[in-house]
Order: C-alpha cells, then sequence, then structure tokens
C-alpha cells in the first residue's frame, strides 16, 4: 500500500485485518518510497525485488512523486508491469481515471467517505486482488 | 483628402490592434480563472472528502472498540458524528456534480423516453422497502436530448416523487407526457407531502430545502441539478404543488435542436 495520509492508511489497515488479510501488507508512504521499494534502491537497496507485491494499492495525490507518476514507471519497466495495480483515491476526477487507464492501471476506487462502504470497498478488493486473481509470480 | 485618409487607416489600424490585445487579455484572464477553477474543484473534491473520511472512520472505530462500555448518550453523539460527517460527503459529491455539469458538452440523440421512465422506476424501486407504490408511466414521447443527463433529470424527479409520497397511506405517482410541433413536454407527480406554491421560487436554487431535514432528507441540490440541465437542453422546467396534496413538475424539451446546433458545431462533443 502507497499511501501518504496516515489516518487512511490506518483505515485500510484496521479493514484488511478485519478480513484477515493484512498478514504480508507492507505501507509505504509516497510515491519516491514506493519506487525505492519495487526497485531495491535507497533504503530498499538490500531487498530482493523478486520478491513481488501481489498488488500494489495506490493513492494518487502524495507529495514528492505522486500515484500517477508512480504508475507511469511500473507499467513502462518491464520488470513490474505486470504486477496489478488498484489506484485508490479520494479523486473522482474524470481526468485521473482517463490518465489511469490510459496508463494501464488495473483498477479505479474512489474511496467512499462512510467508513462501513469503505471498509468494503478494501475488504472486497483485498479479496478479489489477493485470493480470486490469479498474479504472476 | 490623402493625409487626412492615411492618418484614418492609421487610427483605425491602432483601434484594431489595441482591441485584439485586449481579446487577447481577457482571452488569457478566462483561461487562467478557469484553470484555477478546475484545480479549486480537484482540491474540494480530493481534499475535503479525506479528512471528513478519518473523522467518519475514527468515530466508528470509537464505536466499535469502546461503544459496549460507553452509555446510550455517547452513542448517540457518536452516531451524530458519524450521520453529519456522511451527509457532508454527499453534499460534497453533490456540489462536485452541479459544477462539472457546467463544463459537460451536450451529446443530443433521441431518447426513449418511455422505456427511460420505466429502467428509472424499477433501478429507484429496489431500495425501497417493499412499500406499495402505485406507479403509472404513459405517453412519454421520444425526446431530442443526451441521454445521460436527461436520465439524471428523471432520476432526481422520480426519488422525490418516491421520497416525498413515501409517508402516504398509498403513494401515487404519475410519469407521462405529450408531443407537440415543436416540443415535447414531460410530468412526474405525486401525491406526497407537496409544498407551498408560495416558495415556488425557492425550489430550484441549490442548497434550498422547503422540507427539513427530520422530515425528508436530502441536500437541497437535486432539483437545482435538474433545472440546470433542462437549461442547457434551452427547455424549461416549472413546479406546481400543493401542501399536503403533492406536488407536479413539468418540463418541456426543444425539438430540431439537435440539427441547428449540430451544423453550428459548438455543443457536439464528449459526453
Amino acid at each position: 500500500m502507497v499511501e501518504d495520509n496516515p489516518h487512511d492508511a490506518e483505515l485500510t489497515i484496521r479493514a484488511l485485518k478485519k478480513a484477515n488479510l493484512a498478514n504480508q501488507l507492507i505501507h509505504l508512504r509516497d510515491g519516491a518510497e514506493a519506487l525505492d521499494f519495487l526497485y531495491g534502491k535507497g533504503l530498499y537497496a538490500d531487498r530482493n525485488i523478486g520478491n513481488r507485491p501481489k498488488v500494489i494499492l495506490l493513492d494518487i495525490k502524495m507529495p514528492k512523486v505522486d500515484g500517477i507518476e508512480v504508475l507511469r514507471q511500473l507499467k513502462l519497466h518491464e520488470d513490474t508491469r505486470t504486477i496489478p495495480v488498484v489506484i485508490m483515491t479520494s479523486s473522482k476526477e474524470e481526468q485521473d481515471i482517463i490518465t489511469s487507464y490510459d496508463l494501464g492501471v488495473n483498477s479505479y476506487v474512489v474511496k467512499p467517505v462512510d467508513f462501513e462502504g469503505f471498509a468494503k470497498a478494501v475488504s472486497e478488493l483485498g479479496f478479489y486482488w489477493l485470493i480470486t486473481n490469479q498474479a504472476i509470480y | 483628402m490623402a493625409t487626412a485618409f492615411n492618418r484614418m487607416t492609421g487610427q483605425i489600424y491602432m483601434m484594431w490592434h489595441d482591441l485584439e490585445q485586449k481579446v487577447q487579455d481577457r482571452t488569457w484572464q478566462l483561461e487562467r480563472a478557469n484553470k484555477e477553477l478546475d484545480a479549486f474543484s480537484y482540491s474540494v473534491s480530493h481534499d475535503l472528502r479525506t479528512p471528513l473520511r478519518a473523522i467518519n472512520g475514527y468515530a466508528i472505530m470509537l464505536k466499535e472498540d469502546y461503544g459496549p462500555q460507553f452509555d446510550a448518550e455517547a452513542n448517540r453523539i457518536i452516531n451524530n458524528i458519524v450521520t453529519n460527517a456522511t451527509r457532508m460527503g454527499q453534499l460534497i459529491d453533490d456540489l462536485l456534480g452541479f459544477a462539472r455539469l457546467g463544463k459537460k458538452d451536450l451529446v443530443l440523440t433521441h431518447v426513449d423516453m418511455q422505456d427511460l421512465a420505466h429502467a428509472v422506476v424499477n433501478e429507484l424501486l429496489q431500495n425501497e422497502d417493499n412499500k406499495d407504490y402505485d406507479i403509472q408511466i404513459t405517453g412519454l414521447p421520444v425526446a431530442e436530448a443526451d441521454a445521460g443527463m436527461v436520465r439524471q433529470v428523471l432520476v432526481n424527479l422520480v426519488s422525490n416523487a418516491i421520497k416525498y409520497s413515501s409517508k402516504k397511506e398509498r403513494p401515487v405517482i404519475q410519469i407521462g407526457g405529450e408531443d407537440h410541433d415543436d416540443y415535447t413536454v414531460y410530468f412526474v407527480k405525486d401525491n406526497g407531502a407537496g409544498f407551498d406554491m408560495a416558495y415556488a421560487d425557492k425550489l430550484f436554487g441549490v442548497f434550498q430545502r422547503l422540507h427539513s431535514q427530520e422530515e425528508f432528507e436530502g441536500t437541497g441540490v437535486g432539483l437545482a441539478l435538474v433545472k440546470r440541465i433542462i437549461d442547457k437542453h434551452h427547455g424549461t422546467i416549472r413546479a406546481e404543488g400543493h401542501e399536503g396534496k403533492g406536488a407536479a413538475f413539468y418540463f418541456h424539451l426543444p425539438k430540431k435542436y439537435k440539427y441547428e446546433r449540430q451544423q453550428s458545431g459548438d455543443l457536439i462533443g464528449r459526453g
């Protein structure tokens, strides 16, 4: 999960925990950290990048490198473009939705304001991408 | 003579140049204002919703984790926080929808309003707990309209009719229309709470409501949106009501509009 807002992160983690889906969750706090993590740079220079995430939950509006830019790089790069990416954002902006699909996003989810709706969306999404969907290992 | 002529040509050129410069300046100012508005609505949709979700989420966490230890009053207070945060989320969504409509281009086609009315009613009644609504749909002529927008008009009018007649013993909703040479007219009538005609002009204003939140919930954006859509179609809408007896909304949409406007090319674009 790439999410800069600690409160949104906490809510997402709580919803995933409730659905028993949080045991292998890694929380990255902005786009730059996400790219370091995925390509084994900076703080994550020692990480085995062959260990691919099953899905990336990506916020759009983040400091430094935003979600759209992270998505662009992921989908350009041969090693990462087959990792499913789900944009999770507050933005219903048509432009963000179009750009994301243009760049090859696998799913685009607008976070509901009400927590029950949010928790439901997060757990459904978790179930689908972690259990139902078959990813490339 | 020649000098005078030259002087005049020079003056005209200067004036033309001046005007051109003014047009450029204005265009630039308008473009900038538009960009600022875009940034503003983006920020509203993203930045206002995020803290709201946190308020809502933490209030629910409090209830889930500590609810059993709290007394009834504390639980009531938490519930009110949740209700209000959710309502504000709804308001933001509705307002943004309203603001975005201004930028949308009309894509006019022939819309089967009879079909559309049936579809809308079926969809809306799914959310109602098996209350016995008497819904009559007859004689809606085909409209020349933007399919998505006119659907929104019917959704808003019919959901209002359902909402405001929901407290009646036997709610009756009539949806119909009439074909004319130059226009088509449609109506949605109910036998619900109605309204006082003295306040009819307030019905279509943004955030204007004629009922309290306790009586009937709502954000006060629905009819403003309807009016804006009808205006975009160069149509008109009016309402008739009697307190306690029901309300009726009539709107008309011009015909042949599509072909005239298509030629000038200013209204056809992405939906």
